[in-house]
């Protein structure tokens, strides 16, 4: 149980036959390879790496030409959502069933008329935005209603156009009142500019391009040849029929919609060819034969062993023995009961554990459950993910990742009800139950019961350690780093108690006695790993001051009383909202409903994650911090992990 | 009435309704800065990859809790306000929203950078986003324990 037994292999086959070893073992898909390192040893004796560069990059570019045409094709694709879509899920293929489709798949037909439509519209699209800047720039000047052609062919006058700042424009008309044959027009104005016309005869032309040049002008050339506004409309006609043209490419795009779900199943396909020539890189090979390592889990050697011979027949080498416990390369693969599997993800995101370590599911799982149940602590709200949970894991078609964390909750939900059975809440005091526990009232007690379980969960923790050392041979370590802290936890706890309750005074003698000798030991123990004895002192002393930890370690666990009371409060709190809005009548009462409905399920939300993130803490950091240290490597399946489909 | 007469005969609510006014306010400033700081990070997120929403909301709503324990704490006293308190009684419940008005609005602060972080985390690498969340739960036990205590400071004392 619970961490998989592995072996390890070695392998020698022909190397022309590699591919389709790697075919088959991919679709038996429980081998982990290990990366076998290239150093003098095996350089000597012929080895070299296997490298398939080529295969690599060439499979890297259809995997981009694919996700090219699923990203254009994505914008057009009308995907199911909703509840609809829920309950199809993503489709389910059998691996050959995969290979068998996306082998028909004509990718890169598709990829090209993706290609060139979007290039054609990109053309298109650039045209439309070279009109637009045309057409800003001539639209200062719709006002000139002469063409364009005509102002520079007047045989006795000049017609400048430019801008001026806008500041200078009187001071300029200014200047210019000196000249005879000069007519000036400020044809339009911008933020900062002036856009003016001036028309002169070419007697005075010299002193007029003096006093602009004086002014900052800048001179502007208009392009084109009839009048400015005429021009623009032009534009704007054409502009329009290249914006048909556009929707007509587009149109084109979307037709080839209905390929996109075919992608998606190519690209899956494809990732999992990639990740054959990735894999393949980890081996050594001579001119011939590769050598191949790695692990499976050992139950399955005969599977195992039958993925090889039918690919090879006979023409192969295979060393199998079981992994040495010892060997921190070990890939790690967690199985469990159905129950505890839904914990697994918990674990998982801490650390895997170690090959010659315990996993650490079974053991949480029972105290996640309690703990999470007495924090949300409201038999309506653990109703409501009971349904929702039975509903979702009737009717939707989920992956197996979605199922295993939906029946996580469905689990969970039963400790909810029963915690809100023994506080007696109903969404908040909606419906009064009688209580076994008051939270509102009793919270003294509540503090206590959640001391209490948290000296359960550490002492709990402490043994799983003692038991660690103790089937590791260690018993005398077993007693000095948990027996002595037994005793030193156990003595001041019936210590403190015997100070503040009225309990027979022996009681308190003997308490403080096994406290004294838990402490004690502690001091003499705590520090033998140090080598001389001013080291072995300070270290005992030093591991005696943990006991602070611990009490920081008991305080802790008050939240699983402060998250179940300002859940029930917050829920109450809406409950006296609701009670005060349908006092008031009719639209009151509508607008209770939508206050009741919003903030309970607010709350819900709120309640549920507050209690699943400070549940995980107690367990890594009040739990896993007295006996885990974890670290072990993930046994990666032969198989990429599928995004847009299920893949068995 | 003097100022004497006046804080003997209405000190007491006074002071009762100052601390319940301090409960919220103090830790209602920390966790609008706190969700407010999340949520500046998460919109950056949001524009190339909007499919994450569900998770930064997540994120987001870590800082807001300390709000609701400040509220709590508020409606708790609120329950106890009476114009004839006495003065004494009314101290000592402003001394009992102490706890969870400051640290509430300190934590909440504190556990908005955090989280704020851990929109990074979700960025990048979105299978780790949970770590991002513990990150920043780690700053809530403290504004858990003031909660707790302002909770049995306001119901220990009876007078």
């Amino acid at each position: 149980m619970a961490i998989v037994k592995m072996s390890n292999f070695s392998l020698f086959a022909f190397d022309s036959k590699r591919e389709d070893l790697l075919h088959e073992l991919q679709e038996f898909k429980y081998v982990h390879f290990s990366d076998i390192e290239m150093d003098d040893s095996l350089k000597e004796i012929g080895l070299t790496d296997v490298k398939v560069p080529e295969s690599l990059v060439a499979i890297d570019e259809d995997i981009s030409k694919v996700k090219y045409g699923m990203d254009l094709l994505g914008k057009y694709y009308t995907k199911e959502t909703g509840l609809k879509a829920m309950k199809k899920g993503l489709e389910t293929f059998e691996f050959k069933e995969l290979e068998e489709k996306a082998l028909k798949i004509d990718y890169h037909s598709i990829y090209n008329q993706l290609k060139e439509l979007n290039t054609e519209k990109e053309v298109l699209r650039q045209e439309i935005s070279k009109l637009n800047t045309a057409i800003s720039e001539l639209n200062p000047w719709v006002k000139l209603d002469s063409p364009i052609s005509e102002l520079d062919s007047f045989e006795q006058s000049e017609i400048v156009l430019g801008t001026i700042p806008k500041k200078l424009t009187q001071k300029l008309q200014g200047e210019l009142t000196d000249t005879k044959y000069t007519y000036f027009e400020v044809l339009s104005e911008s933020k900062d500019d002036s856009c003016v016309l001036a028309m002169t005869s070419k007697g005075e032309e010299e002193l007029l391009k003096d006093i602009l040049r004086n002014n900052s002008f800048s001179r502007v050339k208009l392009t084109g040849v009839k009048t400015p506004s005429e021009e623009i409309s032009d534009y704007e006609s054409r502009i329009k029929r290249l914006k048909e043209e556009v929707t007509s490419k587009e149109n084109d795009i979307k037709i080839l919609a209905n390929n996109l779900p075919d992608l998606e199943v190519e690209y899956e396909y494809l990732l999992n060819k990639k990740l054959r020539f990735a894999a393949s890189e980890k081996f050594v090979k001579t001119d011939n034969v590769t050598l191949i390592k790695g692990y499976f889990p050992t139950d399955m050697k005969e599977e195992f062993t039958n993925a090889i011979s039918t690919t090879l027949n006979d023409y192969y080498y295979l060393e199998v023995e079981e992994a040495d416990k010892e060997d921190a390369n070990t890939p790690i693969l967690l199985k469990n009961s159905k129950f505890v599997q839904s914990f697994q993800s918990l674990t998982g995101m801490y650390a895997l554990p170690h090959y010659n370590e315990i996993d650490p599911t079974p053991l949480l799982a029972p105290f996640y459950l309690i703990f999470f149940g007495m924090m949300v602590a409201d038999l309506g709200y653990g109703l409501l993910m009971l349904v929702g949970t039975i509903w979702a894991l009737k009717t939707l078609n989920l992956s197996d990742q979605q199922r295993s964390s939906i029946r996580f909750f469905y689990y969970l939900s039963f400790s909810t009800i029963f915690w809100g059975l023994v506080f007696g809440s109903f969404l908040g005091g909606i419906i009064p139950l009688p209580a076994l526990i008051n939270p509102a009232e009793q919270y003294n007690e509540l503090l206590v019961i959640s001391i209490i379980f948290g000296i359960v969960h550490i002492f709990f923790a402490l043994g799983v350690k003692a038991y660690i050392l103790i089937r590791d041979g260690q018993p005398l370590n077993a007693l000095f780093d948990v027996g002595f802290w037994y005793m030193a936890l156990t003595g001041g706890i019936v210590y403190l108690i015997a100070m503040v309750m009225t309990v027979p005074p022996f009681l308190k003698t003997i308490g403080f006695a096994v406290m004294v000798i838990g402490m004690a030991g502690i001091i003499l123990t705590g520090g033998r790993d140090a080598n001389s004895i001013g080291g072995k002192a300070a270290g005992g002393l030093y591991s005696l001051y943990g006991i602070s930890s611990y009490v920081g370690d008991f305080v802790s666990y008050s939240r699983l009383m402060a998250l179940g009371l300002s859940g029930g409060f917050i829920a109450s709190a809406i409950n006296m909202m609701v009670d005060m809005l349908v006092a008031k009548g009719i639209i009151g009462i509508l607008f209770g409903i939508v206050v009741f409905l919003v903030g309970q399920a607010f709350n819900i939300f709120l309640s549920l994650l507050g209690a699943y993130v400070h549940t995980i803490r107690l367990t890594y950091v009040e739990f896993f911090g007295k006996f885990y240290s974890g670290g072990g490597k993930e046994f990666k399946q032969f198989r990429n992990k599928p995004k847009y489909i299920n893949i068995k | 009435m003097n100022f004497t007469e006046f804080l003997s005969s209405y000190g007491g609510v006074v002071f009762a309704g100052l601390g319940a006014a301090l409960a919220v306010i103090l830790s209602g400033f920390g966790s609008a800065i706190g969700v407010g700081l999340v949520g500046q990070a998460a919109s950056g997120l949001m524009i190339e990859e909007p499919q994450k929403f569900g998770k930064s909301l997540v994120l987001q709503l870590l800082p807001g809790t300390q709000g609701l324990y400040g509220f709590v704490i508020g409606l708790l006293v609120l329950g106890q306000l009476d114009a004839g308190m006495g003065l004494a009684q009314g101290m000592y419940i402003f001394a009992a929203c102490l706890p969870i008005g400051l640290v509430g609005w300190v934590s909440a602060i504190a556990q908005g950078k955090t989280a704020a972080a851990g929109i990074a985390i979700l960025a990048k690498n979105e299978e780790h986003s949970t770590k991002g969340i513990i990150y920043a739960v780690m700053v809530e036990t403290y504004a858990l324990l003031a909660f707790v205590i302002s909770l049995i400071l306001v119901n220990a004392v009876a007078f």
